[in-house]
């Protein structure tokens, strides 16, 4: 539950491209301190979403609302208190480093006395210490990233939005991010954050809104988007027993009424016959079918549930709205 | 209250003249600083004071000894102040030609430093990094618009003493050359204005940059063409040659052409301009009474004369002096709408209400506190407060 007043709220947030609808109605809840996830496929409205909240857009209808301020009402107010990591942008190359921060700096407002020692303590926090008097014209994809990255907490904003801060990235450069944004977090920022890729988020973010086509599928903390699917998941059912003894344990499975189907029947390296069945049912009627199982003497070696891993989970998601647009 | 809350509060701030201004500043320096730095600068000064010293000499080289033959021999002045009169041509011509080509560079180049600027910023994506900022976009584009003007300044007033060279000659005042500055100035800011405009409007620079010379063009050559054509369509409608009245076309036409500014202050100088320069400005305004007509001019001022000299009755006398002020206010005028256009193409469209009154919420209310809040609802947040006493 949120405590006090949530650091970005939308409500029934609509973009709209002449006919097309880039933001169908989108609502987001976070509260300070967390680390929200924007994922979904590329075009899926995270970006016009995120620059609605960072006022370079108008809604369309619907409000938004950073630290209560709507963002339509009071534009100037609301950029004070967001950072905002574009997915595309550019550096100012011809730039020094330290001239890059003081420049936004200044633009933010920030006194004089306060941007030396904070610049430096930015360049500490993305670690690019050493690049201070270098030109940003000379910096790897990497650092631009960092440093666009620093450039959005001169004024030690309350709320950061990145688009896709990890898109390009090499393994290195990510997990260095990645680090960056929990120290982040630590610090007591919250941090909106957008990806193409479910796995990229999973480890670091409270919750995220898993978003296709303008609107939110899902949304809450990954366990509870996780738990909210488990409700039909596939269970591998390892068996001993010939053929007969094999069919006769599938057509047990097959009156259930919580088994939509019965799968495979391939024979593993140790004798034992795997049979797969998606299971629309808690973990509680799982471990009821399992000894109902055992109880009707089928000779169970091995019960459990196909790991959904977080890409997995995400191609479920928004494949079920495909299915949904489809039909 | 929670200390999440005390995170939001609004921090005191700068009055809003002030925070305006402190936007220019810092878009200035990071302008200056990326523009200033290394050798492009310097060269293009150093280059820009050479060409006109080198004008300078050459009009010194090849009008000299013409003017001290002309003014020294028989013709009319006799020895009467012959010496003082041939100083005061060389001045004239040294400070006519001067300004015409200070005019002609700097209506290059003022262009070429605004025609890219806000263009170049969407081509290489920083524009919205820097319209996210809570400065103004009218800061931005002010800021943008002098920076740009600050370099053209210092190349016009490095050639100040350029120009003063013919205060030793004569033939050119002090006065002259202020009148000089200011058309330059003006001429500066208004195309500086036009580059800025198209850079705004347009997303590629390539297309700014081509427009703002179009513009350039048509302003100068455009409209003294255009001029001409009108007014001879205008008299052949007419069935007798010099018959009635001479038609013009409307002077208006004239009020963005700098060149015609420029044309005016150096026929102010005194005595009687140079090169008949009064004599056509005059015809601009229909104060001479045909095309081919003659004026006559006694210092400053210029009367309209028929074809055996005598005044022409009816048409105001026309002093030199007419047509820079009108132009330069023009050219002021203009600037600030063709500012105050670029600074709404820069807001985000759709957004363009909410920057009318600053820092004012305008939109709906404020989003309530939440669940969980409840032992905090009895008080209420800065945020809210402030809000209240910005009502």
């Amino acid at each position: 539950m949120i405590t006090g007043t949530p650091v970005v709220e939308t409500r029934g947030l609509v973009k709209r491209y002449g006919d097309h609808l880039a933001v169908a109605g989108v609502d987001l809840l976070v509260g300070p301190g967390e680390i929200y996830g924007l994922v979904g496929p590329n075009g899926a409205g995270k970006t016009t979403t995120m620059k609605i909240l960072a006022t370079l857009l108008a809604p369309s209808a619907g409000e938004a609302y950073v630290t209560g301020i709507p963002v339509g009402g009071d534009p100037l107010e609301v950029r004070r208190r967001i950072g905002y990591m574009p997915d595309f942008y550019g550096v100012y190359d011809d730039l020094r480093v330290w001239e890059y921060l003081d420049f936004f700096a200044r633009c933010y407002g920030v006194p004089a006395n306060r941007r030396g020692p904070m610049i430096n303590e930015l360049l500490e926090i993305v670690g690019l210490t050493d690049k201070r008097d270098g030109y940003v014209e000379s910096m790897s994809r990497g650092m631009r990233q960092r440093l666009c990255l620093a450039h959005t907490l001169v004024h030690d904003p309350a709320l950061l939005i990145l688009d896709e801060p990890a898109s390009g990235l090499d393994p290195r450069a990510r997990v260095e991010l990645r680090e960056i944004l929990r120290e982040l977090r630590s610090m007591g920022k919250t941090i909106l954050i957008s990806s193409h890729i479910l796995p990229e988020l999973g480890e670091m973010c409270t919750g995220v809104a898993i978003i296709d086509r303008g609107r939110v599928l899902r949304s809450g903390s990954i366990d509870e988007i996780e738990r909210s699917l488990r409700a039909t998941a596939l269970l591998r059912v390892d068996l001993l027993g010939d053929e007969a003894a094999v069919t006769a344990a599938r057509e047990w499975l097959g009156t259930d009424p919580r088994i939509a189907d019965v799968l495979g029947g391939t024979t593993g390296s140790d004798g034992a016959v795997r049979i797969e069945a998606s299971f629309d049912g808690p973990p509680e009627a799982q471990a009821d079918l399992l000894r109902g199982m055992v109880g009707a003497g089928h000779r169970v070696v091995g019960f459990s549930q196909a790991t959904s891993d977080l890409e997995e989970i995400f191609l479920k998601v928004t494949g079920q709205s495909d299915e949904e647009a489809a039909a | 209250m929670t200390a999440s809350d005390m995170a939001y509060a609004r921090p005191p701030r700068a009055s809003a003249a002030r925070e305006f201004g402190s936007s220019v500043v810092t878009i200035m320096v990071k302008e200056l600083r990326s523009r200033m730095r290394g050798r492009r600068a310097f060269i293009v000064l150093t280059v820009y004071l050479a060409i006109l010293a080198l004008i300078t000499y050459g009009v010194y080289v090849i009008v000299a000894p013409n003017a001290r033959g002309i003014t020294g021999g028989g013709f009319g002045g006799g020895g009467f102040g012959g010496q003082a009169n041939a100083s005061a041509l060389i001045g004239q011509s040294i400070f006519t030609l001067l300004s015409i080509f200070q005019l002609i560079l700097i209506s290059f180049i003022a262009p070429a430093f605004t025609a890219g600027q806000i263009s170049v910023e969407r081509e290489k994506q920083t524009l919205d990094l820097l319209i996210s900022t809570p400065m103004r976009p009218s800061a931005i584009v002010i800021g943008k618009l002098a920076a740009a003007l600050a370099f053209v300044v210092l190349m016009i007033v490095a050639a100040i003493p350029i120009t003063a060279i013919v205060l030793m000659y004569g033939g050119a005042s002090v006065d002259d050359i202020i009148r000089q500055q200011l058309v330059l100035l003006a001429t500066a800011l208004v195309l500086g204005a036009i580059g800025l405009f198209y850079s705004a409007l347009l997303k590629r620079t390539q297309a700014a940059t081509v427009l703002t010379y179009v513009t350039l063009l048509a302003l100068t050559l455009g409209t003294a063409m255009l001029f001409i054509f009108w007014t001879v369509v205008a008299n052949q409608t007419e069935d007798g040659f010099g018959a009635g009245p001479q038609k013009r076309a409307p002077e208006l036409l004239m009020y963005m052409n700098p060149g015609i500014a420029m044309l005016d202050v150096v026929s102010n100088t005194e005595p009687g301009g140079f090169g008949g320069i009064s004599g056509m400005l005059a015809q601009l305004r229909g104060n001479a009474p045909n095309l081919n007509g003659e004026v006559e001019c006694q210092g400053n001022v210029c009367r309209p004369v028929d074809q055996f000299g005598n005044p022409v009755d009816g048409v105001a006398e026309s002093g030199s002096g007419y047509w820079w002020p009108r132009i330069s206010l023009t050219f002021v005028a203009v600037a600030a709408v063709l500012t105050l256009a670029a600074t709404r193409l820069v807001i985000p469209a759709g957004m363009r209400w909410a920057f009318r009154r600053p820092n004012r919420p305008i939109g709906p209310a404020p989003a309530p506190a939440l669940s969980g809040d409840v032992a905090d609802e009895s008080a209420p947040t800065i945020v809210e407060l402030n809000q209240e006493s910005e009502r």
